[in-house]
């Protein structure tokens, strides 16, 4: 066993395998290479260790005992795999072993400012962080990005870790991804469809309302750039600037914040977004002025720099933009479009302003000119506006609602259901509880249709929210009905004999046990049931 | 939905296919209806059936019923996760799955 003894670390190798063969003999080599080192960090580097058996296992949690701040580093999948279902992830830090890839020779897919992405081969893709970012900021980016998921982000999840240089590197499954940045250099004629698949993925990602706590407030963000950025601007126009912003409406909306075409790709007839990290919540109004940046506000002075980070020029860039703004806010309407493009200008000049400003120290005349062009323009927005709040298009918010009125009738149950599991799916829901849900949902809407309204028809109202931590999904279902509480009836007598058996009844049990809480209310003349079911852990 | 059946002396199985809800377990019941040709023992089985809701389960006690009145019985088979788990919770597993 090989040693490295540092000023507050001590690192010990350990064997290939530790079993009841030799595990009693490990301790003592280990306990041997401890002794006199008090108060140092210990360190079990495991990159030789194939196997461990629960002999082994046990001198581990012997040392942890005594040396409660015990690391072990460089484990291998298998080990680690064995540490996971042993639960000893949980109780010490066990760090997985980190490949060394080079990427030298593969095809760039895809750059942005803190990440390129290359290709592997087939179907792996890795994300390689360029400003010498830590695992920590890329265990983040991972979790935001299982968030995403989890809230219905077609995203793509990264699998594992290396190491690519100096630098770090996520892997992805990502078979034949193209960006949206390469379809559109190489097959120009495809602009409409980019368009649309862009716009969309851009609705679907506004209508998701995130919890309260789990992502900033972009807001904060965009107020703390103008703050520093006043004393640059003419008297008054900061000002006027800031209390502007400060009066855009807050939000809860998901917003990506890098939403350019190189973060969007293409892969195996899915549209996935690539890049998580910048998540955060808010008016859409900062999401488009940061893709403004993207396409026109960065390269507004030297138009060369769009070609340099998206591949297509100046051109381009400006008819993709304009074309996404109006599909975003489904018009035509120059006016409108005008409007509300001159008020997220405010912002992304803001954003350029302090970014430049602090990136450069202006000490290059281009860059002085550049900002000196931002400021102009922003002071003559700012001047002639009032207000940056506009109406935001409803978007998928109408197409795709977490309701459903529909007519309380038998034949619309296969509706009911395919708008239930729509949701469902779209929460990544375990089959078997799927299942469960539809078997409850199935008994109650038919409960609906079959009694709340006697003589005329009436409608059912079914409406679907989910929520994260763990994963609950909550289904009320309302009607105008008679006044009917499902839950007071007795729960059907499950030890009596099949004839001795009602027929009605049991479809109410059912969604009992399968459901984990139920509440019945009337009120205002409407029956409201609501089904309640976790349908997993907060992180997987 | 679909179902087949084969008939084997006194036995008469009936296989279902697909789901056994509203909309499908009147077809069932209009299978039990058209009567059982004196069957003793009513195997239903569930190998296909992917399914199966408070209506379906209706369905069933009606074949159930049938079958004990006339001496018979009714046997369920091969039931995948979902409906082994909507018969247990009502106490339909234990009497009619058990082997």
């Amino acid at each position: 066993m090989s040693e490295t003894n540092t000023s507050n670390e001590i690192v010990i190798k350990l064997s290939e395998r530790i079993d009841s063969n030799n595990a009693q003999a490990e301790e003592a080599r280990i306990r041997a290479a401890l002794s006199g080192v008090g108060g140092k960090c210990i360190v079990l580097d495991a990159d030789r260790l194939d196997y461990i058996s629960s002999a082994g296992l046990r001198v581990l949690l012997r040392l942890r005992k005594e040396h409660s701040e015990l690391r072990i580093i460089n484990v291998s999948s298998d080990v680690y795999d064995i540490f996971d279902m042993t639960g000893f992830t949980e109780m010490m830090s066990i760090e997985k072993s980190i490949r060394s890839i080079s990427v030298e020779g593969c095809e760039k897919i895809g750059e942005g400012f803190n990440a390129a992405v290359y290709r592997m081969d087939g179907d792996t893709v890795v994300k390689v962080y360029k400003h010498g970012e830590g695992l920590s900021e890329i265990k983040h980016e991972q979790e935001v990005a299982r968030l995403a998921l989890i809230l219905g982000v077609p995203t793509a999840i990264s699998y594992d870790v290396v190491k690519v240089g100096s630098s770090y590197g996520s892997v992805f499954e990502l078979l034949d991804a193209r960006s949206f940045s390469r379809i559109l250099c190489e097959e120009p004629e495809r602009m409409d469809w980019c368009v649309k698949e862009y716009v969309d993925m851009l609705h679907t990602i506004h209508a998701i309302t995130v919890p309260e706590g789990k992502l900033p407030h972009i807001k904060s963000e965009a107020i703390a750039q103008i703050q520093r950025i006043i004393p640059a601007l003419p008297d008054g126009i900061g000002e006027k600037l800031l209390r502007m912003a400060q009066e855009i409406p807050d939000s809860n909306r998901l917003i990506h914040g890098d939403y350019h075409t190189q973060n969007i790709v293409l892969a195996s007839g899915e549209v996935l977004l690539i890049d998580m990290d910048t998540l955060s919540v808010g008016h859409p109004i900062f999401e488009l002025a940061q893709m403004f940046n993207s396409y026109i506000g960065f390269s507004e002075y030297d138009h060369e720099i769009v070609k340099r980070f998206q591949g297509f020029d100046q051109k381009t860039a400006a008819e993709f933009w304009q074309r996404s703004l109006r599909a975003y806010l489904e018009t035509e309407d120059e006016r409108r479009v005008s409007d509300v493009e001159n008020k997220l200008r405010c912002i992304a000049y803001s954003d350029l302003i302090d970014w430049k400003t602090r990136h450069t120290q202006l000490a290059a005349r281009e860059d002085r000119e550049t900002v000196e062009l931002w400021k102009r323009e922003l002071t003559e927005l700012v001047s002639r506006l009032d207000t940056l709040d506009f109406e935001i298009a409803s978007g998928k918010q109408s197409d795709a609602p977490g309701e459903l009125d529909i007519e309380a009738a038998k034949e619309n149950l296969d509706r009911v259901l395919e708008f239930v599991n729509a949701h469902l799916e779209r929460v990544s829901c375990p089959q078997k509880s799927q299942l469960q849900i539809d078997v409850a949902v199935e008994e109650v809407f038919i409960n609906i249709a079959s009694y709340a309204y006697t003589t005329e028809k009436g409608r059912a109202t079914v409406r679907v929210e989910v929520s994260d931590e763990p994963i609950t999904v909550t289904i009320t279902f309302i009607d105008n009905g008679v006044p009917y509480d499902p839950l007071a009836k007795p729960d059907a007598d499950t030890s009596l004999p099949l004839d001795r058996r009602e027929i009605g009844g049991l479809g109410i049990f059912i969604t009992k046990r399968f459901m984990d809480e139920l509440a019945y209310e009337y009120k205002n003349g409407q029956n409201i049931l609501k089904l309640k079911k976790n349908i997993g852990g907060g992180n997987e | 939905m679909k179902i087949t059946e084969k008939r084997s002396g006194e036995r008469l199985t009936l296989e279902l296919f697909g789901r056994l809800d509203t909309e499908t377990s009147p077809e069932l019941e209009k299978r039990l209806d058209a009567g059982l040709d004196g069957a003793k023992e009513l195997i239903l089985d569930c190998k296909y059936l992917e399914y199966v809701s408070s209506s379906g389960l209706r369905a069933i006690l009606r074949a159930a019923k049938l079958m004990s009145g006339a001496g018979g019985k009714l046997r369920i088979e091969n039931t995948n996760e979902l409906v082994a788990q909507v018969l247990q919770v009502t106490g339909f597993y234990e009497l009619l799955c058990a082997e």
